[in-house]
């Protein structure tokens, strides 16, 4: 076998300002050797056994495409479940089309049910009143009065079950029935009451084999996605050791055509005080359980206000339009002073916030630090970026922060948040990219998987057009340039993650990860990104088509 | 574990309030006085589950927090197991009681109470620092939230009153009055403690007396009165509950057992704490013995055990 692989394409778009178009790229055990023409590699090619491979010389060869947040335990949950949502999903394992009202609903947990075999449990995600109109017990025990049946609303906060998944669930109802969130006679379960029905479903949930079959197919999401770098958010929502056992049994295998960033997450415990040290005790050891695929670094999530979906994101004034207020994850005090340990341990701090008085306080605690001990490429990022003002977004770029930014909050959430949470001025700016490009704030789009869809054409898609899923112009003011969004899922992800000088763009000495696809985004323009095919992807210098797999 | 009826639910207590309000040391003084009740403590998100550990040789370092947001924040529900990890021991506390993390809505909380199955809420107590509490509730991030949890409040306890003048406390608790309508405001000083107050226990418990709670009330006496309001017969359920309403927000607990007519009449357990009470069904087999008494728990000098009688007599049939 030869000593390097040439892969040879009709366009190569490495990212590189020194060389940013190129014909070939020269791989040797995993990592790029060179970058440029047939004949401007003739120094490596001469010297070195080589083989050409033109398996894409149709195509355009990408950096591997990087999501720096999403949560692999979380799609874990979530995806053996079927899907019922209005908007349609393209999954791997199958295209499910938009299910737009009560009829289309029924018809669809009707099929669902003669498909699962005899008293195998039906969950179906994505129930929406708007669109199916109110489902009761009633309604699921037409569908079934042997199968458990569990509706689970779309905002994820509530669940509606039939007879059979009361009794499957062995649940005290005269106990159950007391609960103020829990309507029995409709077999509705919700906020605090869907605990109440959820510890009786969690053990089925969690159990390994169908955990780590969620796991799977979180896997085939993110290659078909066209990934080969990912962060994971934040670990250990569910049990830390049980996570990383099931991410190890499941990613860490060669046939993983990805890389897992891990972040553990400072918030409950680890905010306290009292133990400080034994905290940071923790966060420095992560690291040395390092796999080939899944690594810890010096990067750490916190957490300031709730979350975007949830509408729990905190405002400054004038707030939300109906005076309700959202809620912090973690004290003000206590974020500044886990903050302050993790700055001046040199860590990475990641930060998850959602309104303008999440991002203030992000933002304030860094410039107190800033002040304290100065530090330069701190990379400290801005999660989420919902609602922000373009006065914080220069103050960013004053004390070097960057942002990860889910701009597919435009696309599925601004209308509906200008109709109903916070008035169309601050709706129109969500997930502002425009003000950070001008301000010079480097930026990633994520997708916050399982919130959005893992796709980050589409990321990149919707971040340079603005578009509504309804198809309306938000702020076109702040939409990023092509160049922008194309950065947010190569260079500027993996700058966000502390891993650009191995992968993100293409250039020698980097890993040889490749995102093909079928046409040139810089020729197919902003319209059309979501649109281009993906062939697949190279990781470490195989090839893992998406058709095949 | 089996069902519970009304009788056995376990009463809840959600303590509350903004970091540094002294729920921590209020709820260990709590756990180290002789009050005879078994409590069970859960801590929410930043420390351990003590379960009273003069009482239950169990004591572990889990940690609980109170997560939402999505589906997957609900499955780890560590506040509901935690519950049933105290509900099952045998045998079971008298009392649990939640200390609630300085950023969260009580109401979040008390919800545990009200529905957790083999729960029932018996109040939520929230306490404010009296030396920061006015700034803190003009603070840009939590300044809306320390209002709010104010709210919240069957009890509004001020904290760490030796700390500041008499004229000073006096503004603080006129301040929380206005702040939280409706809630009698408590004041507390080092090593105050009224376990009677926070705990649903069944009579006052007999000790010396001690600093007056109402710093308003100037004199040291007893620290609160108690009185025992006796009605006879069989009452109109609607019509207590009007009573109930009506007395002065001085009255800080009630509990007792009264009979009401009608089809949803017979024995009712009466429970109540500051502002909130609840009337449940007694069950069969109830000793009812005491029918017809209410333990009346207020500030000092201001039950006047012939005004609630009567408001209640005025009801009787």
């Amino acid at each position: 076998m030869a000593d390097i692989t040439v892969f040879v394409a009709r366009t190569v778009r490495t990212m590189e300002p020194s060389l940013p178009v190129a014909e070939a790229i020269a791989v040797r055990d995993g990592r790029i050797v060179e970058v440029g023409t047939l004949d401007t590699m003739r120094p490596w090619l001469e010297s070195h056994s080589h083989e050409i491979d033109d398996t894409f010389r149709d195509h355009c060869i990408m950096p591997g495409f990087v999501d720096p947040h999403l949560h692999p335990s979380m799609a874990a949950i979530l995806l053996p479940m079927h899907f019922t949502t209005a908007v349609g999903w393209d999954l791997p394992w199958e295209d499910i089309g938009p299910v737009q009202d009560t009829e289309q609903f029924l018809a669809r947990m009707a099929s669902l049910d003669t498909a699962l075999a005899p008293g195998e449990p039906l969950f179906a995600f994505g129930h929406h009143p708007i669109w199916h109109g109110p489902i009761d017990r009633s309604a699921l025990n037409q569908i079934s009065a042997t199968r458990p049946i569990v509706a689970w609303h779309r905002g994820y906060h509530s669940i509606t079950v039939n007879d059979a998944c009361l009794r499957w669930m062995d649940l005290d109802t005269a106990a159950a029935g007391r609960h103020p969130q829990v309507d029995l006679d409709a077999g509705k379960f919700f906020e605090t009451g869907l605990s109440v029905a959820l510890r009786h479903l969690r053990g089925y949930l969690l159990e390994t084999e169908r955990f780590r079959a969620g796991l799977d197919r979180m896997r085939q999401v993110i290659h078909h996605g066209g990934h080969t770098t990912i962060g994971d958010a934040a670990l250990g929502f569910y049990g830390f050791e049980q996570e990383w056992d099931h991410l190890q049994a499941v990613m860490e295998n060669p046939d993983t055509p990805f890389r897992v960033q891990l972040m553990p997450f400072a918030m409950g415990p680890e905010g306290d005080e009292r133990t400080d040290d034994e905290f940071l005790e923790r966060v420095l050891a992560y690291p040395s359980r390092n796999t080939h695929r899944l690594r810890f670094s010096d990067h750490v999530k916190m957490f300031a206000d709730g979350g975007f979906f949830a509408e729990l994101l905190m405002l400054k004034p004038p707030g939300h339009l109906d005076g309700r207020h959202g809620e912090w994850m973690t004290p003000p005090e206590r974020f500044e002073a886990v903050a302050r340990v993790l700055w001046n341990a040199r860590r990475r701090i990641h930060v998850h916030c959602s309104g303008d008085l999440g991002v203030e306080l992000a933002l304030s605690t860094l410039e107190k630090l800033q002040w304290e001990r100065p530090r330069f490429d701190h990379r400290f990022t801005f999660e989420h970026f919902g609602i922000s003002s373009s006065q914080q977004v220069d103050r960013m770029a004053a004390v070097g922060a960057v942002a990860s930014v889910n701009a597919y909050y435009v696309y599925e959430l601004a209308e509906a948040f200008a109709a109903r949470a916070v008035g169309y001025e601050r709706a129109s700016q969500i997930s502002r990219l425009g003000s950070l490009e001008r301000a010079g704030v480097r930026f990633a789009v994520h997708s916050d998987f399982p919130m959005a869809p893992a796709k980050p054409l589409n990321n990149a898609w919707v971040a340079a057009n603005r578009l509504t899923e309804s198809g309306a112009v938000m702020a076109a003011t702040e939409r990023a340039s092509l160049d922008a969004a194309i950065k947010a899922i190569t260079t500027n992800a993996a700058h966000v993650l502390g891993l650009d000088e191995e992968i993100g763009s293409l250039r020698w000495g980097k890993r040889a990860d490749f995102t093909v696809l079928e046409a040139d985004p810089y020729e197919a323009g902003v319209e059309a990104l979501r649109d281009i095919p993906i062939w697949g992807t190279v990781f470490e210098g195989r090839k893992f088509p998406i058709r095949d797999s | 574990m089996g069902a519970r009826t009304p009788e056995d639910l376990v009463p809840v207590t959600v303590v509350a309030g903004y970091l540094g309000a002294g729920k921590t040391t209020l709820i260990n003084e709590l756990l180290a006085d002789d009050h005879g009740r078994r409590l069970a403590v859960l801590v929410n998100d930043f420390g351990a589950v003590n379960i009273d550990v003069a009482l239950i040789a169990d004591h572990d370092g889990q940690t609980i927090s109170l997560k939402n947001g999505c589906v997957c924040c609900s499955i780890a529900d560590e506040l509901g197991d935690a519950l049933d990890r105290v509900l099952a021991l045998e045998p079971a506390p008298d009392q649990i009681v939640i200390e609630a993390s300085g950023v969260a809505d009580p109401a979040n909380v008390a919800v545990y109470g009200q529905g957790w199955p083999g729960c029932r809420l018996d109040g939520v107590v929230v306490l404010a620092d009296a030396e920061t509490v006015q700034a803190r509730s003009r603070d840009q991030f939590v300044g809306e939230l320390v209002v709010r949890q104010l709210r919240r409040a069957d009890i509004v306890m001020a904290t760490k009153c030796d700390l500041i003048t008499e004229a000073g406390l006096a503004a603080v608790v006129d301040w929380l009055a206005e702040t939280a309508p409706g809630a009698p405001i408590l004041t507390r000083r080092a090593g105050q403690l009224e376990p009677e107050l926070l705990l649903e226990t069944a009579q006052p418990v007999d000790r010396p007396s001690r600093q007056p709670p109402h710093a308003g009330n100037g004199a040291a006496g007893a620290a609160f009165d108690s009185a025992v309001v006796e009605v006879d017969g069989t009452l109109d359920r609607d019509r207590v509950e009007a009573a109930l309403r009506d007395w002065p927000e001085s009255v800080l607990r009630v509990k007792g057992v009264l009979r009401f007519d009608g089809p949803a009449g017979g024995l009712h357990v009466v429970h109540g704490i500051g502002r909130r009470w609840s009337i449940e069904p007694a069950p069969d087999g109830f000793d009812s013995s005491h029918t017809g008494k209410l333990v009346v728990i207020g500030l000092p000098g201001t039950l006047h055990n012939h005004d609630l009688t009567a408001s209640l007599n005025l009801q009787a049939q």
